[in-house]
């Protein structure tokens, strides 16, 4: 794999825009830069009280008393709340946001843990005081007595009879089984067979910002809640566990300080819901950082197991593939994450002939559910690594085994899918490795080694989910342009991408558009901000909605002007004869006479995702989403093989991206997606034992700091062909699938033998050091 | 032991206020109405709640908000506004360097320590400088051109005055800022932001 | 989560500090508070009184004195990096400190309270140790000096009587500039806590080898020196020979123990391979640094 060249695009003609694509300052920088935009905890309101939760300390145990008394009876203590206070309240914890009337997975948590709790760091009791302090004082007073319960921590274990059940009536939370083809002619037909199996960790999120939230309630007697959320339709699950109607919750969402699929779940709504409509008084809820550890969801560990059957020319004729995930101790988002790791299980590449059985279960641990990938990320691990072992096996190049085999537009997934856009994985797997110039030499004690990883990624939700969003647009009297969209902007960009189409598509400058966004209340909602979703379907959403306008628009001026409307050109704040530039009406002086004449200058545009009916029961075959986005991560990786010690040497990361509609937010993404992605391989591990985590803060659990890795090469492509706006597809979680496993592959490169678990600490190295000591590779 | 009065001396102004001794100067700054100064982690390990004291970065949940008293402190707030950033912040919002912000005011003010002792930094500089502030958006790279960018606009704004976008900020040789009213949020009434976009 | 509710004294002079802390023995001292704060928060230890050291000049020098330099308790890790006496004279502890947590933590954490503080891990411990440091320990009308390796008693424990402080290190100054070495292993390349660390000296003596002198972090209940491994290097020339048996010794003296961090096992193989390392770097040409980082 040295010496690659980039293989040539083919012919793309994007049209030439003015404003997207380009790298604008984005509409939220500067109140961020100045310390200006304001996040949940930076709020306080008259007679606030602060909440504190009361969590559990045992993996598994029955709730045999607990005494509140003491804890109410404290001098500035105003409600202390218990699972008997809120009794039948329950926290719905799949499907977010989502309207489609597709089956729930039907999995509930207790808002309050009332007869037993499953996992350490459950809530059991919430307390409102007058200060942070009293309410911790508040939390010292709470009395409890524990019959602690027998329980399981691994999957497969949870699996056999006998096990503690958590979820009836076998701890079995979802499972899923693809047919494809004929697996056992394929096998038949391959010259090798090919055996591997991996493990990936629970992973923390590890955002910046801490679960945060201010809830009150209003002169209406609406419940307002402002929080740190990437899904608005919240209000939903909040009205269910308060039995009250759905539009009495009002939802405000703030600028998220990073997600990542953590802040999909609900957090601290509930909570707040409750302690306000309890005090009558405004509630502050701020998790702390050990908080956020302990009690918000985890990525999934799997166990994959790949057997692969492959002729001695490097076609695979035939893939058998196990999944077994942890779903820890409630389902949460689970079913969702493992079809994600099912459906793209056997990655960007053409077979036949497939049978995926997986299968997740629950234990006594932190609850698992979405973080950016959703699955997919860990059948990368799966995959691509089981790829470079094929290769190495048949004795191939790696790139060019992975040539053998790439999809192409119209080829299916192993749930026969076709993928209708552009499949640019050997154009992007070459530039990736392209990027990483000459290899250095090993010295010493350094063994370097590359790797490579193809990966896909889906962008927009599963479609039997029938996901819709919507948005509005409208041109103010002074030519200044609104756009209200309930879409949560948790950092990638999502406010700002939706003012950049609809600043390029009405012509006016970035800086004259202002987005109203994420209230439940006022602005069009638009669904979650997950599932690299938001671009896709609330762009299409502004797309359309400042069309429509546009159009209007156009109409009027070209009458006014005395031309055609196809004559007619938005741009700079003016309608303009294109061909004449200057003949041209202020586009100030436009919106008032429409204004005038009775014309809408705006405009609420809905628009749907291609709705489907969800797979078949026994085969698993059908369309799943809407469509891929198709990236590579190559890296060149120095191994000390007497400290154990891996050093990140040079990262390219290089993806098609459809079209940028702002470059320096997707090569922003793409960088932090990689930067996940290594932290995944290299240093990240969220640690349990028995139950009891073990790396509560940023202090054990390392995620990687400014010194750790040099910067990637990110390498943008652009086919054009995804169904977003402009032509763009999504960008945020594909950013993160292919770096880990390209890590993995560079070590094995290194070293000529692969260890099948992350992270790549420095005494699994030593281990395998070893190992390849006793092969005679060292 | 009961609060006292404390003088503590924040982007220019001063405050008076009756602080515990247990209070650390993260909590007593956002209590004034500081919300730049944002709360990572409390124990040091994220950056978030950089300040300058004394024009030194530190974690301001690991100083305690007496200790803090007469010295002069910096937070991003202090170093510009919307209306006249500083060009550390123009530099930040300008190369992507910032995705959820969350980590942008502690970095802006590792970014001022470092700029302060060492105008010209090498990337290696940089990125040491840079290491005890987390960022989990960006992976580093835009923020590392940030600064890069910043250096370049501060060492122009500094050989001449007149064509630099930097035309607010007067650090003196210690690196304290100069008191403008104008540059400085409002008081500390905590952050009502109406509807934030 | 809050602090626990303490009271704070803030003398203004050492002997201020000295008549509070006999008048209150049971005050804890602060300076920089970077470990004492975090274990206050996390309730992993207890205080109705601390004693802020952060204003008193006196503790906050560095000089030199005769033949000693001296350093005050108080000086920050941060200002040890930027003083070109520490530069000169005890370069090995400047290399430690440049690879001291992170530059927030840098520029709070004190030398006093690193010691006082008596992680296993302690990264100012080890190159201290290679230098034969001095603690200087006062009280209220009294005043002591003692070796550094019989400050440490434990993890997180020392040999400080009560009412007693560490008023600053005493680093004697050789003739010449001895070459020193460092190595420290850790789990990233900024603000992560040792999970083994070793540094070497070459004190060059009158007649003979040098003497060479190994130090050890994180794999003991102290920051300790390799004793035996020093001993198998006595009056001989460093060759290959030498080092691997040297390195070997230390690997053996050393009591590491499994946590989050590392095994025992790994943190013991790793020993030999870093004092190995640093005895190899002590056989390079010119004086100063030669080390892996």
């Amino acid at each position: 794999m040295n010496h690659v060249e980039p293989k040539p695009l083919p012919e793309v003609k994007l049209p030439p825009l003015k404003q997207v694509g380009k790298p604008l300052r984005r509409v939220d920088a500067l109140g961020k830069a100045v310390g200006a935009t304001v996040y949940a905890a930076d709020f306080t309101m008259p007679r606030m009280l602060h909440a504190k939760v009361f969590r559990s300390d045992r993996p598994h145990a029955r709730i045999v008393q607990l005494g509140v008394s003491k804890a109410r009876a404290l001098t500035g203590v105003a409600c202390v709340l218990t699972g008997e206070d809120v009794r039948g309240a329950k926290l719905t914890t799949d499907m977010p946001g989502q309207t489609g009337r597709a089956a729930r997975a039907g999995s509930d948590a207790p808002v309050l843990a009332l007869e037993a709790v499953r996992y350490v760091g459950e809530p059991i009791a919430l307390v409102a005081a007058e200060t942070v302090a009293l309410a911790e004082e508040a939390l010292g007073r709470i009395e409890i007595e524990y019959e602690n319960l027998p329980a399981v921590f691994d999957p497969e274990e949870a699996m056999v009879p006998g096990a503690p059940i958590l979820f009836e009536p076998d701890n079995v939370v979802s499972r899923y089984t693809i047919r494809k083809g004929d697996l056992e002619a394929g096998m038949a037909e391959a010259d090798l067979v090919v055996e591997n199996s991996f493990r990936t960790p629970f992973v923390e999120h590890a955002y910046l910002e801490p679960d945060a939230g201010v809830a009150w309630v209003d002169e209406q007697g609406v419940i307002n809640i402002r929080v740190a959320t990437q899904v608005v339709e919240h209000f939903r699950s909040v009205a269910r566990a308060l039995g009250v109607p759905e539009n009495r919750i009002r939802v405000r969402g703030t600028m998220v300080g990073g997600g990542f699929g953590s802040k999909e779940d609900v957090t601290v709504e509930i909570f707040l819901a409750f302690l306000a409509r309890e005090t009558g008084r405004p509630v502050k809820l701020v998790y702390t950082r050990e908080e956020a550890f302990l009690a918000t969801s985890k990525r999934h560990p799997f166990t994959i197991t790949h057997r692969t059957g492959v002729k001695r020319d490097g076609r695979i004729t035939a893939s058998r593939i196990e999944m077994v995930a942890d779903s820890g101790a409630y389902p949460y988002l689970t079913p969702y994450v493992l079809l994600y790791a099912t459906g793209m299980a056997t990655g960007p590449y053409r077979i036949d002939n497939v049978h995926v059985d997986s299968v997740a279960a629950a234990t006594n641990q932190t609850f698992t559910s979405a973080f950016r990938g959703f699955g997919g990320p860990q059948a990368a691990l799966g995959y691509e690594q089981q790829m470079d072992e094929i290769a190495k096996a048949l004795d191939m190049d790696p790139l060019e085994f992975r040539r053998a085999n790439y999809m192409k537009t119209g080829d299916t997934t192993c749930t026969g899918q076709a993928v209708t856009s552009a499949v640019w994985s050997e154009e992007c797997a070459t530039r990736a490795l392209h990027a990483l110039g000459d290899r250095t030499p090993s010295t010493g004690t350094k063994r370097i080694g590359r790797g490579l990883a193809s990966t896909f990624q889906s962008y927009g939700r599963i479609t039997w989910f029938h996901d819709t969003s919507r948005a509005w647009v409208g041109v103010e009297q002074d030519g200044t342009v609104v756009v209200r969209c309930g879409v949560p902007d948790i950092g990638a960009g999502q406010s700002n991408s939706l003012c950049q189409i609809a600043a390029e598509i009405l012509g006016v400058p970035l800086d004259r558009v202002t987005i109203y966004a994420t209230d439940s209340a006022v602005t069009p909602l638009a669904g979650t901000s997950t599932a690299t979703r938001q671009l896709y379907m609330s762009g299409n959403a502004v797309s359309s909605a400042a069309s429509a306008v546009r159009t209007r628009l156009v109409r009027r001026a070209a009458e006014a002007m005395g031309v055609r409307e196809e004559d007619v050109d938005l741009a700079n704040s003016r309608a303009f004869v294109s061909k004449e530039p200057d003949r041209f009406i202020e586009l100030a002086e436009l919106a008032k006479r429409c204004a005038a004449e009775g014309i809408e200058l705006s405009e609420l545009a809905q628009f749907n995702a291609p709705f489907t009916d969800g797979l078949d029961p026994e085969t698993g075959q059908g369309d799943i989403w809407p469509d891929f986005t198709f990236g590579a991560v190559a890296v060149e990786v120095a191994v000390d093989i007497e400290t154990g010690g891996i050093e990140l040497l040079k990262c390219a990361a290089c993806h098609d991206v459809g079209r940028a509609i702002n470059s320096a937010a997707v090569r922003g993404q793409i960088a932090g997606g990689t930067a996940q992605g290594l932290g995944y391989a290299l240093m990240e591990e969220f640690a349990l034992e028995d139950g009891r985590v073990v790396t509560p803060s940023f202090a054990e659990y390392l995620i990687p700091t400014s010194a750790d890795y040099p910067a990637a090469d990110v390498i943008v492509l652009e086919s054009g062909t995804g169904i977003g706006p402009f032509g763009a597809k999504g960008i945020g979680e594909p950013a993160l699938t292919p770096a880990a496993p390209a890590v993995a592959n560079a070590f094995a490169d290194a070293l000529g033998v692969r260890i099948h678990e992350l992270p790549l600490t420095p005494e699994r190295v030593i281990e395998a050091v070893d190992e390849a000591r006793g092969k005679g590779l060292l | 032991m009961e609060a006292r009065p404390v003088t503590l001396r924040v982007n220019g102004r001063t405050h008076d206020v009756a602080l515990a001794p247990n209070t650390t100067l993260l909590e007593a700054l956002r209590d004034l109405g500081y919300t730049d100064v944002k709360s990572g982690c409390e124990k040091g390990d994220c950056g978030a709640c950089a300040v300058l004291l004394d024009g030194v970065a530190v974690n301001s949940c690991l100083v305690l908000a007496w200790q803090a008293e007469g010295a002069e402190i910096v937070t991003n707030s202090g170093l510009g506004t919307i209306e006249k950033p500083h060009p550390i912040q123009e530099a930040f919002a300008d190369t992507g360097a910032i995705q959820c912000g969350f980590c942008t005011s502690g970095m802006i003010v590792a970014t001022k320590a470092l700029l302060d002792g060492n105008p010209d930094p090498t990337e290696d500089e940089i990125r040491e400088a840079l290491s005890g502030n987390l960022c989990r958006c960006t992976g580093y790279g835009q923020i590392v051109e940030a600064v890069r960018v910043a250096a370049e606009l501060l060492r122009r704004s500094s050989s001449s005055p007149a064509s630099s976008l930097a035309e607010a900020t007067s650090a003196s040789e210690d690196g304290r800022e100069h008191d403008h009213e104008d540059r400085v949020l409002g008081s500390g009434d905590g952050a009502e932001a109406g509807d934030d976009t | 989560m809050t602090l626990p509710t303490f009271d704070l004294l803030q003398p203004k002079t050492l002997d201020e500090a000295l008549k509070l802390l006999s008048e209150t023995p049971e005050a804890v001292p602060i300076a920089g508070g970077t470990c004492l704060l975090v274990d206050l928060r996390e309730r992993s230890t207890s205080a109705d009184v601390l004693l802020d050291l952060s204003r008193i000049e006196e503790l906050r020098r560095i000089e030199t004195v005769g033949d000693e330099l001296v350093i005050g308790a108080t000086v920050t890790i941060s200002e040890i990096l930027g003083d070109p006496s520490v530069a000169e004279h005890a370069g090995v502890l400047r290399r430690a400190c440049e690879m001291f947590a992170a530059p927030l933590i840098r520029n709070r954490a004190t030398i006093g309270g690193n010691l006082a503080h008596a992680s296993p891990a302690a990264d100012t411990a080890p190159p201290l140790l290679l230098l034969d440091t001095m603690v200087e320990i006062q009280a209220d009308g009294r005043k002591r000096v003692t070796p550094l390796h019989r400050f440490f008693a434990g993890p997180c424990e020392t040999h400080l009587r009560p009412a007693h402080l560490v008023t600053a290190v005493r680093i004697p100054i050789s003739k010449g500039t001895p070459r020193w070495t460092y190595e420290k292993i850790r789990l990233r390349k900024a603000d992560a806590i040792s999970v083994v660390s070793a540094a070497a000296l070459a004190v060059p003596s009158k007649a003979g080898p040098p003497e060479i002198r190994i130090a050890l972090g994180a794999v003991a209940p102290t920051p300790v020196r390799a004793w035996d491994a020093e001993e198998v290097l006595k009056g001989r020339k460093l060759t290959s020979e030498a080092i691997a048996v040297a390195a070997k010794v230390a690997a053996e003296e050393a009591r590491p123990i499994d946590d989050l961090r590392g095994s025992a096992g790994y943190r013991r193989r790793e020993v030999e391979v870093l004092v190995r390392r640093c005895l190899s770097g002590l056989m390079g040409t010119s004086g100063g640094e030669a080390d892996g980082g």
